[in-house]
């Protein structure tokens, strides 16, 4: 039976295991284990997939006497979901709540856009720097 | 359904309109991201170029078969009966053909009405200018918004705000002029015009956004490449203005012109680009433009013979019956 699909927060664990399925889609729990950059039990990995497959991010057959494992959505789908979970969330609140969203949102989105603007004059300065040290005899 | 003579041709006219546009539009529209995709590895100007004419390519075909083959065809060839019994499918299909025009025609107006009324009204608080090098007429608005923008059509001007005047040095204005300029040389508003009046594949269905937004990126990125001519120092000076422009907030987008920075989404797609400037190309040969005219040419020729005449006609009777 397919369960219901229930996008909470990701541990640090089910978003490694989660990024090996994303970018290489089906898979058995050994292939993860061999896919993960650090030593990890068997039974651990089984039970973190296990625990995907019932928060939904994961779908699987049995293959022989083993579970093959693929994601049920896209990293990108995952993500839409996530943040319209989390609007949502915020938007059944009361009014007040939904302009502090927005006016969160725009604050955040301000930095960021500074942020990305230094970040744009620092390159360009630096590329200067790099042009008049090659210019230089 | 029973219609006299000519009111058979606009409603064949419309349906045949609507069939060619949609079976030429269809493949491009399904394959639209890829194309834009592939568009992205190429020069900025050629690629343009392409997706400017791979958008009007369909309608243009379209066009070409109904005042090529449909109209000479149904005039030479049809009986002139008072009236003539039309089938259901064929009357639904030139309401479909009728409704795509009308949006595109509707789209393309309002646009030229909004331009002109935004000219009319800039004209009358600007102040007109001249800058040393500049080859267009510039016209200064006293706003706080970050202007900077080629309006007109056919007879075309920068449109720059004080604010811009006030932020950028000399040579950063020089060279956001000489991008507007680009602009102009590629003829890019008139091009946004015929983007407009070229309808999309369905009645309130485009298809081909992904093209258009494509189109608009890369014309940034050829007139951007044309102001920098290759030189890296321009370049960079360049890529200084857009971010100066872009603290400046959202930019004011004046209706059927080419912004400085139009979609401040792209700045740092612009920036990066400008940081390592492709140099310009020295042979200028417009393949695209020649291959899709050889292309029109070859329709033209294939399709004026009584042959396709005769087969055309007997192909609209055995639909419309």
């Amino acid at each position: 039976m397919k369960l219901f699909i229930d996008t909470q927060v990701l541990g640090p664990l089910e978003l490694t295991v989660m990024e090996i399925m994303w970018a290489h889609g089906e898979n058995n729990v050994r292939d993860v284990v061999d896919k993960l950059h650090r030593p990890l039990a068997y039974t651990t990995v089984m039970t973190t997939l296990d625990r995907l497959f019932k928060k939904g991010m994961l779908e699987r057959r049995k293959s022989e006497r083993a579970f093959i494992y693929s994601p049920t959505m896209t990293r990108t789908q995952w993500e839409h979901k996530r943040t319209g979970d989390f609007v949502d969330g915020f938007l059944s609140v009361a009014e007040p709540s939904r302009e502090l969203l927005v006016s969160c949102l725009v604050e955040a989105v301000s930095r960021h856009d500074e942020a990305l603007l230094d970040e744009l004059e620092r390159k360009i300065k630096q590329r200067r720097e790099e042009l008049s040290r090659g210019d230089r005899p | 359904m029973i219609l006299p003579y000519l009111l058979r041709l606009v409603c064949l006219c419309l349906a045949a309109f609507f069939l060619f546009n949609f079976a030429a539009g269809l493949p491009l529209a399904l394959a639209s991201r890829a194309i834009v995709a592939r568009a992205n590895r190429m020069r900025a100007r050629s690629a343009a170029r392409l997706l400017f004419v791979l958008r009007v390519l369909p309608a243009a075909l379209a066009f070409l078969v109904v005042v090529g083959l449909c109209v000479p065809s149904y005039l030479w060839l049809e009986p002139e009966l008072a009236v003539e019994e039309i089938a259901a499918p064929w009357i639904a299909t030139a309401v479909l053909g009728a409704a795509l025009c009308f949006i595109a025609t509707a789209r393309a107006a309002r646009s030229i009405l909004q331009a002109r009324r935004h000219a009319r009204s800039c004209e009358r608080l600007s102040r007109a200018t001249s800058f040393a090098g500049a080859r267009l007429p510039v016209w200064i608005l006293d706003t706080p918004a970050p202007l900077c923008a080629l309006v007109g059509i056919f007879r075309s001007g920068v449109l720059l705000s004080g604010a811009v005047i006030n932020r950028l040095t000399a040579a950063q204005l020089a060279l956001a002029l000489r991008h507007e300029e680009a602009h102009d040389s590629s003829r890019d508003n008139l091009k946004r015009l015929l983007i407009l009046m070229t309808p999309g594949l369905l009645p309130g269905v485009s298809g081909f956004r992904a093209m258009e937004r494509g189109w608009g990126r890369l014309s940034e990125w050829a007139a951007d490449d044309e102001a920098a001519g290759g030189d890296t120092h321009r370049s960079l000076t360049l890529a200084a203005a857009l971010v100066r422009v872009a603290r400046m907030g959202g930019t004011a987008l004046a209706p059927l012109s080419a912004n400085f920075l139009d979609d401040c989404g792209d700045v740092t797609a612009r920036v990066d680009r400008l940081l390592h400037p492709t140099p310009p190309l020295i042979h200028r040969h417009n393949w695209t433009l020649i291959g899709s005219l050889a292309a029109v040419f070859a329709v033209a020729v294939s399709l004026l013979n009584p042959v396709s005449l005769a087969a055309c006609h007997a192909t609209i009777e055995r639909l419309i019956h």
